[in-house]
């Protein structure tokens, strides 16, 4: 066997793989499998490469065990035991259950991200492959600036990242299915624990109390939508229930949110009324009072409060910090500890909120610097760009006489401005060089170019700039060049040029050249090459005679 | 811009006016120069209040003599502070054009719960609270006690304010709450007793309907306010509620134990005064003889408690006999105090009128009607000469007196019910003695014969003609003002059945059932899929409210909401709910979207606006319609038809309706807004309630949307919603509903204008 020394945690025998018996070993760090007589194991898996377990449904015939991997490959084991072949299967998964999540985290999260960077990107992933996989550079070149660039805006990155809020229905989604025989079944999934821990606090502070020295997660949520604390409007049922105490957690949230009060003077219905009748005074000032309340009026209203607060902390985990930590505004309010003091606070938000109310947009005219509307006669025109003049449109005879007089008129009138007049060498240079075939019409002979270029090349030709462009980037990015450090890679980055111009740029120049494209395509390629290199040998020359 | 409004100069601080603003401002212009009353309904969002203001002050400027103030009454602490900033916005405008610095006094007053800067007192929470926590520091004796003894403590504000304040008037300017605290602060003094001193010279004063209707505060406060004022009175729909709630009182077994504990506590001070200080009992009693009780009034911070009653109603002599030494008088209210007792251990509901009352308090414990009617008063002057310092402990028994001189005033347009328990609940014994005001003319006649010009406005005052009725005036105009749109931007939609064809409603039969119940659910969640952000939904009740959210949550519908919408409640609890409110708006403004329930009459409907994205669609579920078993109610609705001919239902339904449109109309706050209004309930399609919603909203409702089923409200919510996303610039408006100078003063303008203007 391969190690001895490693901890085998479970063997199980009579476990098929392609359709071959063998037997299964877990052990402290893989899971292998070796054909039937045979003293190797042809499977072997760390579990920090197992993505996932899955396993073939109840019921089901064949009961097969499948692992994911990292890599996206997959191996189904197929437990053949007649008799014990579901305890066996159990068996390895509750033992997989507990191990995976410990290697989870021990798993290259580097490598993760790179997997995930390049995923996300296809200009890098082609990229990579034109560089690391052709051999112009080596994978640790690839990252070095790349992560380095990641993991400086990693952290802002994943701040920036918007944090997804909560649906307000998570609970909702929940729906027990009735299994047939007098149970109910509910189906978590991993977002919607996330988002009951999310939105009550308690319920998390709970679990990390209880799962899993108390009880098995099962258990808990068990636990959970059998306590009254989800059925909130039903009856207590006990008081040994694990989240009586949340429930009053909840209840103290929502006080203090209350007691808190609102920083919107607008919204604020203590402070509505000026002058309230005194007590006594009034036409129906009897409230009916709590305590003759029915029990059923007290649970309705339990149910309001909820709604209440439910919203309200779904509105909270959504808004990322919530009120923990809030703006300025509530924080004084809080230290304060009561409102009235922090008067001082007040008037400028009371003063926005209330110009704001007063406020008759339509009545004033527009502040904002006017923009020019665009005065579109033919709106087709401006979409579809000038379109031949219809026969209609063609002006009369009399119009042409007409402005012909008009030009003759002006002619006669021209006087010219000879002071500010170009000299007539210049002057007929300008006008080569803006007639057809001059230098600057060039551009209309350049626009045909991708007509003529068929689409491959130009693909290829993308990619050659791109990766033309990822190593300059790394060259040029050694200037300049104060650390021996520095002076390896830019020597390095020369010869990565160098490799990149042989292996890359030329079979592409002489594919081009087999295929006949006239234009010089690869030009300005080489010259941004050529560049990089003379700026290099200037570098070396300088050095070369400090050092001498 | 400058208007030329019936030859009155107004300078009008925005570049461009709605139609209906000019034709606002042309009726108000009529109701000032005719000196008389005027009820004026224009929608909400279309600048009423600027035009109020900017026409009042023009006048103001052009007749100084005739107008020399202007009373603007709001609801709110927000709806005041929004007023004055509108107002200073004119004023800005005002010096700006003409070049002049400002030489108008404005002022907003509100209580001193949101005036006080004493740092101790400030901090309290309760307005209650911070009224008698002001008075233990400012009370004339507290002063006077300083002088010998200086380790009481006063409020060093009011004693500065008091020292050099009142010499020099408050300069020129408009003070907004915080800005008088500001200047309180600066200058150290008290900004509570100072704008309540400035009011006298100040043109433009701001505050809440108490300070003129409800007596108990308006004689402290708006007493000295000059005849020729224009009172406005905004947000007025409600207007009749707030007369009749400040004539009301409650009295439950509660208050009258408080109330003997009062009175226990009073006896045993005067019994400690007359062992050490007779002589100020004495001289309390020769003072009531000569009826000298004017002079002692006089100092402001002594006046915590004024009469209950109308000014006019005061009697002019001196307290009678009987209850002249301070013991007589507590031994007069003790048998007051037990005559209500045992009126309140009855066993089934009592009503009787006011003199059935004084008769029946004058057989069984001879009590006479004269000492009654000077009770509140006399209390005045007992706890002044007492000394007592936190009055704020006494309400119990203020309230009684109060009482007393309310019944013994009032013959007419009063009630007196005791029930022994709630209708609810008919075994836990509960009495309270109701005296209700069934007449909100009472109240508000002092200031209709009082003022010149009182203006009653709102944006729903459908139909218009009823408030004069109720409130009992004359006014010289009466005109509701439509809303002139380039876009159709309010939709109102009515919603009679359900997609199975089951009639919707909230009448009481059908209260109850599961197939509306289940219909209206699928309203809200089909709403809820098509409406971007912020919905309001309204129930009749809280009670109504709470039951369908219950039977909501049974049948999964809220969860399903919930896919597409947060849901947010109102609760009885203010706290809970402005929290509920701020979190609606967030969730509304992160994008989310959000649903707010709430209830018809409770404070969201009346107070807080959903603009814009805050509310694209509200919905009423059901008819508003009052508590109609309340024996309240019923005195009231018998009390209307004998002495207005308003009859029942009508004034049932114009109450029903008057807080649909409120509530419907809180999602409209501008032309450029727009919003959905469904009524669910197949009874709003009836001509006699759709005909009291305001003209703005009954002229939308075309005849193919009266009875839609909850699919066809869904594709007509679509497709409007679609039209309304489109960009809408001020182009599209010009010329229509938004005119410039030189298109207003067009011939043809003139002509559109005066259409908008609908008289009654």
């Amino acid at each position: 066997m391969a190690s001895l020394s490693e901890e085998v945690l479970l063997v199980l025998k009579k476990v098929r793989q392609r359709k071959q018996d063998g037997t299964l070993y877990l052990m402290a760090e893989r899971i292998a499998w070796g054909p039937e007589g045979k003293d190797r194991f042809s499977v072997s898996h760390l579990y920090a490469d197992i993505r996932c377990q899955k396993i073939s449904p109840d019921g089901k015939s064949k009961i097969q065990l499948q692992l994911v991997l990292h890599t996206g490959d997959s191996t189904a084991f197929h437990f053949s035991n007649d008799s014990t072949a579901l305890k066996d299967r159990d068996a390895a998964k509750e033992l997989l259950q507990q191990l995976l999540p410990k290697f989870k985290k021990k798993a290259n999260k580097e490598l993760e991200e790179k997997n995930r960077m390049l995923q996300e990107d296809p200009v890098l992933f082609q990229l990579y492959k034109d560089l690391v996989v052709s051999q112009v550079i080596s994978t640790d070149e690839f990252w070095a600036n790349r992560l380095g660039d990641t993991n400086n805006s990693d952290s802002s990155l994943s701040n920036n990242k918007q944090e997804v809020g909560i649906s307000g229905a998570f609970l909702a989604d929940i729906r027990p299915q009735t299994d047939g025989c007098n149970g109910l079944r509910y189906n978590l999934t991993a977002d919607i624990i996330e988002s009951i821990f999310r939105t009550y606090p308690a319920v998390k502070q709970k679990y990390n109390e209880n799962v899993p020295h108390e009880l098995t997660e099962k258990e808990f949520w068990t636990r959970f939508f059998q306590s009254h604390y989800f059925h909130r409007d039903r009856i207590n049922t006990g008081t040994q229930d694990i989240f009586s105490e949340c429930g009053k957690q909840d209840e103290i949230g929502l006080k203090s949110m209350v007691v808190q009060g609102v920083k919107n003077p607008l919204v604020d219905l203590l402070s509505l009324e000026d002058k309230t009748l005194d007590e006594g005074y009034g036409v129906c000032t009897t409230m009916p009072s709590t305590s003759n309340r029915t029990v059923k009026d007290s649970s309705n209203s339990a149910i309001i409060k909820r709604f209440n607060h439910h919203s309200a902390m779904v509105l909270a985990a959504g808004s990322g910090k919530g009120e923990t930590a809030g703006d300025p505004a509530s924080e004084t309010s809080c230290t304060d500890g009561n409102s009235r003091d922090s008067d001082f606070f007040q008037p400028p938000v009371k003063k926005a909120k209330l110009q704001e109310a007063i406020e008759y947009e339509d009545l004033k005219k527009e502040k904002k610097p006017k923009t020019i509307p665009l005065n579109l006669k033919k709106s087709d025109r401006y979409a579809h760009g000038p379109v031949p003049l219809q026969s209609q449109h063609y002006s009369t005879s009399q119009d042409i006489i007409n402005s012909l007089n008009y030009i003759r008129h002006e002619m006669v009138n021209y006087k010219p401005n000879l002071t500010q007049v170009l000299c007539s060498t210049t002057a007929s240079s300008a006008i080569a060089a803006l007639s057809p075939g001059g230098v600057l019409m060039q551009a209309v002979t350049q626009q045909a170019i991708n007509q003529m270029v068929p689409t491959d090349v130009q693909g290829e030709l993308k990619h050659l700039y791109a990766a033309a462009g990822e190593l300059l980037r790394h060259f040029w990015s050694c200037f300049p060049v104060n650390t021996p450090f520095l002076e390896e890679k830019v020597t390095k980055m020369k010869s990565n040029l160098e490799r990149f111009q042989v292996s890359k740029l030329c079979p592409f120049q002489e594919k081009v050249q087999r295929q006949y494209l006239s234009a010089n395509l690869t030009g300005h390629l080489e010259q941004m090459l050529q560049t990089a290199y003379s700026k290099f040998h200037v570098w070396q020359t300088r050095r070369m005679l400090r050092k001498t | 811009m400058k208007l030329n409004i019936d030859g009155l100069l107004v300078y009008f601080p925005y570049d461009y006016i709605y139609p209906e603003q000019y034709s606002y401002m042309l009726e108000l212009k009529r109701t000032l120069d005719a000196k008389g009353h005027g009820v004026l309904e224009m929608p909400s969002g279309t600048g009423k209040t600027i035009s109020l203001l900017s026409l009042i002050v023009a006048y103001q400027k052009a007749f100084p003599l005739e107008v020399t103030k202007l009373i603007y009454c709001s609801r709110t602490v927000p709806e005041i502070e929004k007023v004055v900033e509108e107002l200073r916005k004119l004023m800005e405008y005002y010096s700006k054009q003409t070049g002049e610095s400002n030489n108008f006094l404005a002022l907003a007053l509100s209580s001193r719960k949101n005036l006080c800067i004493h740092p101790e007192v400030s901090a309290l929470r309760f307005g209650k609270e911070v009224d008698g926590k002001c008075h233990t520091l400012t009370a004339s004796y507290i002063r006077a006690q300083r002088h010998s003894d200086s380790s009481v403590p006063v409020c060093r504000f009011y004693e500065d304010f008091d020292a050099v304040g009142r010499q020099v008037p408050l300069p020129a300017g408009i003070y907004n709450l915080d800005d008088l605290k500001d200047f309180g602060r600066r200058k150290g003094w008290c900004p509570y007793y100072l704008a309540r001193y400035s009011l006298l010279h100040a043109n433009i004063v701001v505050y809440s309907y108490h300070y003129l209707l409800d007596p108990k505060i308006a004689d402290l406060v708006s007493k000295e306010l000059s005849k020729n004022s224009v009172v406005v009175f905004d947000e007025a729909h409600n207007i009749d509620n707030v007369c009749i709630d400040s004539m009301s009182v409650n009295i439950s077994r509660r208050t009258l134990d408080r109330c003997q504990a009062n009175v226990d506590t009073l006896q045993n001070t005067i019994q400690n005064i007359k062992e050490t200080d007779a002589n100020k009992l004495n001289m309390e009693y020769r003072r009531l003889v000569e009826g000298l009780k004017e002079a002692n009034v006089a100092r402001e911070t002594d006046v915590y408690l004024a009469n209950p009653v109308l000014p006019d109603e005061i009697l002019q002599e001196a307290v009678p006999g009987s209850i002249r030494t301070a013991e007589h008088f507590v031994r007069f209210l003790k048998r007051f105090l037990e005559y209500l007792k045992s009126r309140l251990r009855v066993h089934h509901v009592v009503q009787e009128s006011t003199p059935q009352f004084l008769k029946d308090i004058f057989d069984k414990v001879c009590i006479d009607r004269k000492p009654l009617r000077f009770c509140a008063e006399r209390l005045q002057s007992l706890l002044r000469t007492l000394e007592i310092a936190d009055i704020a402990d006494f309400s119990a028994i203020t309230l009684i007196s109060n009482f007393a001189t309310l019944v013994s005033t009032y013959s007419q347009g009063f009630t007196i019910i005791i029930e022994p328990f709630e209708d609810r609940t008919p075994t836990i014994a509960n009495p309270v003695l109701h005296f209700s005001c069934m007449d909100p003319s009472i109240a508000i006649k002092p200031v209709f014969q009082r003022f010149q010009s009182v203006i009653i406005t709102s944006g729903t005052l459908s139909p218009l003609d009823i408030y004069p009725k109720i409130l009992d005036f004359r006014p010289v105009t009466m005109a509701s003002f439509t809303m002139t749109l380039a876009r159709t931007c309010l939709c109102p939609l009515i919603v009679g059945r359900g997609n199975d064809q089951v009639a919707l409603s909230s009448k009481f039969e059908t209260r109850e059932d599961f197939a509306v119940i289940r219909n209206y659910g699928n309203l809200l969640l089909e709403m809820s899929a098509v409406v971007p952000d912020g919905i309001v939904a309204f129930f009749t009740s809280y009670v109504y409210m709470e039951n369908i959210v219950a039977s909501w949550y049974e049948q999964g519908i809220l969860e399903n909401i919930q896919r597409n919408k947060l849901i947010f409640i109102e609760t009885p609890d203010a706290a809970e709910t402005s929290m509920a409110l701020e979190k609606y708006q967030e969730a509304c403004e992160n994008g989310r979207g959000a649903i707010l329930l709430s209830v018809a009459r409770g404070k969201v409907s009346e107070g807080i606006d959903f603009v814009h994205h805050f509310g694209r669609a509200v919905i009423m579920f059901g008819v508003p319609y009052v508590y109609t078993q309340s024996r309240i109610l019923k005195a009231r609705l018998e009390y209307l038809r004998d002495q207005f001919q308003v009859r029942e239902n009508d004034f049932l339904t114009f109450d029903a309706m008057r807080h649909a449109a409120q509530c419907v109309g809180r999602v409209i706050r501008g032309k450029t807004d727009y919003g959905l209004m469904i009524f669910a309930d197949k009874r709003y399609a009836r001509a006699d309630k759709r005909g009291k919603l305001p003209r703005w909203i009954q002229e939308h409702i075309t005849d193919g949307s009266l009875n839609l089923t909850v699919d066809e409200a869904v594709q007509l919510s679509k497709h409007f919603l679609r039209q309304m996303a489109q960009p809408f610039r001020q182009e599209d408006q010009l010329g229509l509903s938004l005119l410039t100078l030189e298109q207003l003063e067009s011939e043809e303008m003139l002509k559109k204008i005066s259409q908008i203007a609908h008289q009654s």
